[in-house]
């Protein structure tokens, strides 16, 4: 897959990027803010796109609304954050394909993508 | 007047006087009716005797006699003749005669009906004094109590209300303007009180507020390096990005056990925080707790088998408690792998669910380790004390399980605590108050 990953905390995007390559097997691009998420988002065609909810110039949940609204054919969101209250789990599930809570154990991070990613076609089917 | 004491004072002083000087009027006509009946009555059993005798010599014995008794008596006394006439008056009644009326009143009738008229009068006196002395009593004590309600009874009822609705946080503590007077000092006190309470309340909330920022910061700022830290660890060690010396290997193996038990202890510490601030809802609901100890249990098998100590359970009729489940599981989890930590190998953990003499439901870990010492029982609950285990120096604890047991079952409305004696193993257990036995009884037999 061709994974668009937004997260400011370069330690973490270098580790996940890592991770996703090496043990998934994807092509990753990272940005580090929100407007250049959603840009990127926009220009290029991914298969996935991970947004971390706290980011500088536009969290991820705008981004993904903007995305959403200015694309016809949307991709996967899934968020990152860690925020883990019911209230806010609702609202990342409600905007984007689904969320995972940080800090996340690099070596599991494949295994999470795809459970979200068949939840989403279970639903969907 | 401003002060009460003053005003009660001038009211008594001014009753007190009232009935006290008309009381004593009283007092002295009642003494003077009583006076002059006295006499009326003795003048006629004397005039009974002067009839009686006609000769002068029984006239002279009677006289002889008369003095005899006027010597022993100091009743009013008056000697008769036949005439009628006062022969002579004792020292009993000299207020009746005075010189003008002795020259007056000759005759015995005459001072009968003098003295009748005098009676008369004199009880339509007593009768007019002993009223008035009854009216001022009355009025006086309805005055006072008027004036008791309504500068004391009043306003101590109503700052009585006021405090007590500061007891329950509604604050409707301000007095318009309170009087001048020792209530109204009392009122002007509790006001600055009140206020000075307030602030206090303020400031402590401005300072949980601080301290909750802080938690959550600190956390969040604890808790994102080393997730990063803990990330880079585990990708090294999985050989994603090249083979490595054994050396090395044992170096990062270190580092992530390490960083596992920072992260653990961080979190720790803010659950601690989080449960004595009360800032930790718990999510209560009636679940099995046979199930619950099952669950426990199956999740520390494999810990188990490392230490080889086998895991037993002593399960009771079935049984649900009120309670957040994750949390009893938490206790329930922690009192079980300290009781592993601490066990000899091919020793037995033993988890037992009972009802205790109060009613209440008694889960109790038991093991065969090396005892605790009277002089620790207490100490081991409190935060970042722990007993150290020669057996597995490499299961590291925070030091902070049992203080979060404690704050859990208490918040749970139970107790915890620990019987040991060193050599023989020990036993910790806590109680849960509200449980009943389980409805759904198939549930329960297929766990």
């Amino acid at each position: 897959m061709h994974i668009l990953l937004a997260e400011d905390d370069p330690s973490i995007s270098v580790i996940a990027k890592l991770s996703l390559e090496r043990l998934g097997g994807h092509t990753v691009h990272v940005v580090s803010d929100g407007e250049k998420a959603l840009q990127q988002a926009l220009t290029n065609s991914f298969d996935l796109i991970l947004l971390d909810e706290m980011m500088p110039k536009m969290n991820g949940l705008k981004v993904c609304q903007a995305y959403k609204t200015q694309t016809s054919t949307p991709k996967p969101v899934i968020f990152l954050s860690a925020k883990s209250q019911d209230s806010d789990i609702k609202e990342f599930q409600s905007h984007g394909t689904g969320f995972i809570p940080k800090p996340f154990d690099p070596m599991q991070l494949e295994s999470m993508i795809q459970e979200v990613l068949k939840n989403m076609t279970s639903k969907t089917a | 007047m401003n002060s009460i004491r003053l005003r009660l004072l001038v009211m008594l002083t001014v009753l007190l006087g009232i009935t006290g000087g008309l009381g004593y009027e009283s007092y002295r006509t009642f003494n003077r009716v009583k006076d002059m009946r006295r006499s009326l009555d003795i003048s006629y059993l004397l005039r009974e005797n002067a009839w009686q005798s006609h000769t002068l010599s029984a006239k002279s014995t009677q006289l002889k006699q008369i003095e005899k008794l006027r010597s022993r008596v100091t009743e009013p006394q008056r000697l008769l003749e036949l005439s009628n006439l006062i022969q002579a008056a004792n020292s009993g009644n000299p207020r009746l005669l005075s010189a003008r009326q002795k020259t007056f009143i000759k005759n015995e009738a005459e001072f009968q009906r003098y003295t009748r008229k005098q009676l008369s009068y004199m009880e339509q006196r007593l009768l007019y004094f002993g009223s008035l002395v009854f009216l001022t009593l009355c009025f006086g004590f309805i005055g006072l109590q008027l004036v008791l309600h309504r500068s004391v009874i009043r306003p101590l009822d109503q700052l009585s209300r006021k405090m007590v609705d500061f007891l329950h946080d509604r604050y409707t503590y301000q007095f318009s303007v309170p009087s001048n007077d020792e209530i109204g000092q009392m009122q002007a006190t509790f006001n600055s009180l009140a206020q000075r309470v307030l602030a206090n309340v303020e400031q402590l909330r401005t300072l949980d507020q601080a301290k909750s920022e802080f938690l959550s910061i600190a956390s969040h700022e604890l808790r994102t390096p080393l997730t990063s830290i803990k990330g880079s660890l585990s990708l090294m060690r999985s050989g994603i990005v090249g083979k490595m010396n054994e050396m090395a290997e044992n170096l990062l193996g270190i580092a992530e056990t390490e960083t596992d038990r920072l992260i653990r202890l961080i979190n720790d510490i803010l659950d601690l925080a989080k449960i004595e601030a009360r800032k930790l809802p718990l999510h209560q609901e009636w679940s099995s707790l046979n199930e619950l100890v099952s669950t426990s249990i199956q999740s520390l098998n494999g810990f188990a088998q490392q230490a080889g100590v086998r895991l037993e359970m002593d399960a009771t009729a079935p049984i649900e408690t009120y309670m957040d489940r994750d949390r009893i599981q938490q206790v329930i989890t922690n009192l079980m792998s300290n009781a592993i930590k601490f066990s000899p190998e091919s020793g037995v953990v033993t988890v037992r669910c009972s009802i205790d003499d109060k009613n209440r439901i008694l889960i109790e870990v038991k093991d065969q380790g090396p005892g605790i010492a009277p002089e620790d029982q207490e100490a081991i609950f409190q935060k970042f004390r722990q007993a150290s285990s020669d057996r597995n120096p490499l299961v590291k604890g925070t030091g902070l399980g049992l203080a979060i047991a404690r704050a859990l079952v208490e918040q749970h409305g139970g107790e915890i605590g620990l019987s040991s004696q060193p050599g023989n193993g020990s036993i910790f257990h806590f109680s849960m108050p509200e449980w009943r036995y389980s409805r759904n009884l198939k549930n329960e037999a297929h766990v």
